[in-house]
């Protein structure tokens, strides 16, 4: 019987180029580019394969193989630590057919993993390989701009893979509950797609903790997860930040978190005051993060990206220094933004009052945006205390039942206006 | 009965029709006499009759089918580039037919432009002059680009005096039979701080509540940055409750939609009336000033005032300290 507990990353592993999911254009480049060497060896001896985690490279590059019949020789980055550990294996990239008669394609995965001082000369170890390769060299990474590979990149082919649609990890999800026998309901399945953010590896390690065993999926089932994963590790990053003792501490805690940097002020906006209790040191911390929004403000005017830095100094570090009498508290937990509560649920409200901004512009000289926020509370009063002049004010902007409902913020009174109006 | 907006039911028309602004109002109705307009930058604050002026220059310009020969542009609403290359370039570059050979593009609150669009446009108003004149409407000048202003007749606008604000509420109070009070006149004055457009709207929508319109009953709708709310929220920061005043702002800025701008307002007028040394209040005079600095700056009004809270909340303690 086979292993229930396998992984389904590796059990459901696309066996060939047709089951891979997504980035149909980069496989295709990739393909292509090792169908020629079939006709000599080509100019970019390596091709350089990078994007976001999870999204398929490693996967690809071990299909294509198995479809062409090739010999894959896999070196990831425990393998290729120093200069003398890449030349090692060096001479296996110096014949094109193997031992036995086969192709040889040879793939160095998460070149990320080499690190400055430790994987000291990997990387020109890697560069002079490439130069005489005798068969195709894949490597892989995250990012393929780090500056570390900038004399690698140029020797090789860049194919760029992208996070694949919600709708593409969808449909892998599904043909697993198919193989494991497992009816699930779309919606769940949607929710765990959209969650992953394009990264199937992680939908489907969610997936399996969620449904193995189960013969059933439901909505229900899945919703909770929410962000829990998230805050545990969002939680460490505040601590760092709030607790740093250097600047360079506390800027650097901003790498380590997986949210935006709108979100991570936020929580840093939302849970200073818990933590920082004297009174000099928060007004000393509300005082950076005004800097910090300050340059926020600066970079949406000038569109200006590099002001970016600014706004991470004054959010964190700005923050950090600031604390000097407050003691390290025990144990305080960190709370979830509360303006993040109130801006989700009120997205859908926002819209609205857009499209009543909209409305407005047409008869008032002045933008949606200004309108939704300046002639809007006015309105507000009048529908509330004034069915005629509301329904006269209804009928002259054009407002729909909707927008009539949310502006008397009661049934009957947007009844009667809308009665009056016909 | 019909009902519209009376901000726009009693806009004036005509540049005859506007009584406030004199100088700019003569020096547009040569514009008119001359059948010229240069590219204008209209600046000031809001509620002053810039949008007002430059429609009503357009219709004695072009008479009642002025329509055919503007366009009005909301940079709030379409700031980017594309905007300006294309819409903007498309109207502007086609002929206009009639005794007038332009067009007037007007574009409002052009201070949300993005530099880039701004760019953009500095090259098309330069072709296409011949067939286009531009005006630029915002609060403040400084946020249009050098080169754009030094193409631009400048025009500045400013806060209507009392007296024209009285005037002018008080005949459209007479047009719509409403009985406005002296001390309701006088709230919305304060409340609205001489933009007109909020105090037509402010006057509307006290109508709206069948009664006369009193100072109780504008600050009832104005429910707005109440005086009683700032000061609660003051004194709750400087009693260091830091966590609960923001909560207050909060609800302030997000339940009844009052603008940063105001309560910072409102702050400064309150701190002068707290009991608190004299040398205190200057010294969070400049604190509030830079708040509200900062607050055009910035890009969230609650993050700018919680900063000002956390300094009231450490003068607070500081007062404690001292006895």
């Amino acid at each position: 019987m086979q292993n229930v507990y396998a992984a389904w990353t590796v059990k459901h592993k696309p066996k060939s180029l047709k089951e891979v999911v997504g980035n149909k254009e980069a496989i295709q480049k990739f393909v292509n580019w090792v169908k020629s060497w079939d006709k000599g060896i080509p100019k970019k001896r390596a091709a350089f394969l990078y994007g976001p985690p999870g999204i398929g490279k490693t996967v690809t590059v071990e299909a294509l193989a198995n479809d062409f019949r090739m010999e894959l020789v896999e070196k990831n980055a425990s393998d290729y630590r120093t200069e003398d550990a890449v030349k090692r294996f060096a001479g296996l990239a110096s014949q094109y057919g193997s031992l036995f008669g086969g192709k040889r394609i040879i793939l160095l995965d998460e070149l990320d993993g080499l690190t400055g001082s430790a994987d000291r000369g990997g990387v020109r170890a890697i560069t002079e390989i490439i130069k005489t390769a005798q068969c195709p060299i894949v490597l892989i990474a995250n990012n393929a701009y780090n500056p570390r590979f900038s004399t690698l990149r140029s020797r090789c082919i860049l194919i760029e893979f992208k996070k694949p649609r919600a709708s593409d990890v969808l449909k892998h999800l599904k043909r697993i509950c198919l193989l494991e026998g497992i009816q699930a309901e779309e919606n769940a399945l949607k929710f765990i797609a959209n969650r992953s953010e394009g990264d199937i590896r992680s939908a489907v390690n969610d997936l399996q903790a969620l449904a193995q065993g189960k013969k059933r999926l439901t909505y229900d089932d899945v919703s909770w997860l929410g962000y829990r994963d998230r805050q545990a590790t969002i939680f460490n990053v505040l601590r760092m930040i709030i607790y740093a003792k250097t600047c360079d501490g506390a800027r650097k805690a901003v790498n380590m978190a997986d949210v935006d940097i709108d979100m991570l002020f936020q929580w840093i906006y939302e849970n200073v005051p818990s933590h920082l209790t004297d009174p000099h040191d928060l007004a000393g911390a509300m005082d950076a993060l005004s800097m910090a929004d300050v340059y926020r403000g600066r970079l949406r005017r000038t569109r200006n990206w590099s002001f970016t830095r600014y706004i991470i100094d004054f959010m964190t570090a700005g923050v950090a220094m600031a604390r000097v009498n407050s003691k390290p508290s025990g144990w305080i937990p960190f709370r979830f933004p509360k303006r993040i509560q109130m801006l989700s649920r009120s997205k859908a409200e926002r819209a609205l009052q857009l499209r009543i901004g909209y409305k407005i512009r047409r008869k008032c000289h002045m933008s949606a945006h200004r309108a939704s926020k300046e002639v809007l509370p006015y309105l507000r009063i009048i529908f509330k205390n004034n069915v005629e002049m509301a329904a006269g004010l209804a009928k002259w902007l054009d407002l729909d039942r909707e927008m009539i409902e949310y502006l008397t913020e009661d049934e009957e009174k947007a009844e009667a206006i809308v009665k009056s109006l016909s | 009965m019909s009902f519209e907006m009376w901000a726009e039911k009693y806009r004036p028309k005509t540049l005859d029709d506007m009584v406030n602004q004199k100088e700019i109002v003569e020096r547009l109705k040569s514009f008119v006499k001359s059948r010229n307009v240069p590219h204008c930058i209209f600046a000031g604050p809001p509620g002053t009759g810039k949008t007002t002026a430059a429609l009503c220059l357009a219709r004695d310009l072009y008479g009642d089918a002025y329509r055919e020969h503007i366009m009005e542009l909301n940079a709030s609403d379409e700031r980017g580039i594309d905007v300006v290359r294309e819409t903007v370039k498309t109207f502007a570059r086609v002929r206009s037919i009639g005794e007038v050979p332009f067009k007037l593009m007007i574009l409002d609150e052009a201070d949300n432009m993005t530099s880039d669009a701004q760019q953009a446009l500095r090259r098309t108003m330069e072709r296409f002059t011949e067939t286009c004149r531009f005006i630029l409407i915002c609060n403040y000048s400084g946020k249009i680009i050098e080169p754009i202003q030094s193409r631009c007749a400048p025009f500045r606008f400013t806060f209507l005096p009392r007296e024209e604000h009285d005037k002018h509420l008080k005949w459209i109070a007479n047009q719509e039979k409403l009985d406005l009070k002296d001390d309701g006149l006088e709230a919305i004055f304060e409340v609205c701080a001489g933009d007109m457009r909020r105090a037509i709207n402010t006057l509307q929508a006290a109508a709206s509540l069948n009664k006369p319109v009193t100072a109780e009953v504008v600050y009832s709708i104005a429910g707005r940055a109440n005086p009683a709310d700032v000061r609660r929220l003051i004194e709750t920061a400087m009693k260091g409750k830091f966590v609960e005043a923001r909560k207050q702002l909060r609800d302030m800025i997000q339940k009844y939609g009052v603008a940063g701008s105001d309560i910072i307002r409102q702050i400064h007028t309150e701190i002068f009336k707290t009991d608190i040394p004299e040398r205190w209040k200057i010294i969070l005079a400049d604190v509030v000033g830079e708040i509200d600095y900062r607050l055009v700056e910035g890009s969230d009004e609650e993050i700018q005032l919680s900063a000002l809270i956390a300094r009231l909340v450490e003068t607070g303690h500081e007062l404690r300290k001292a006895g």
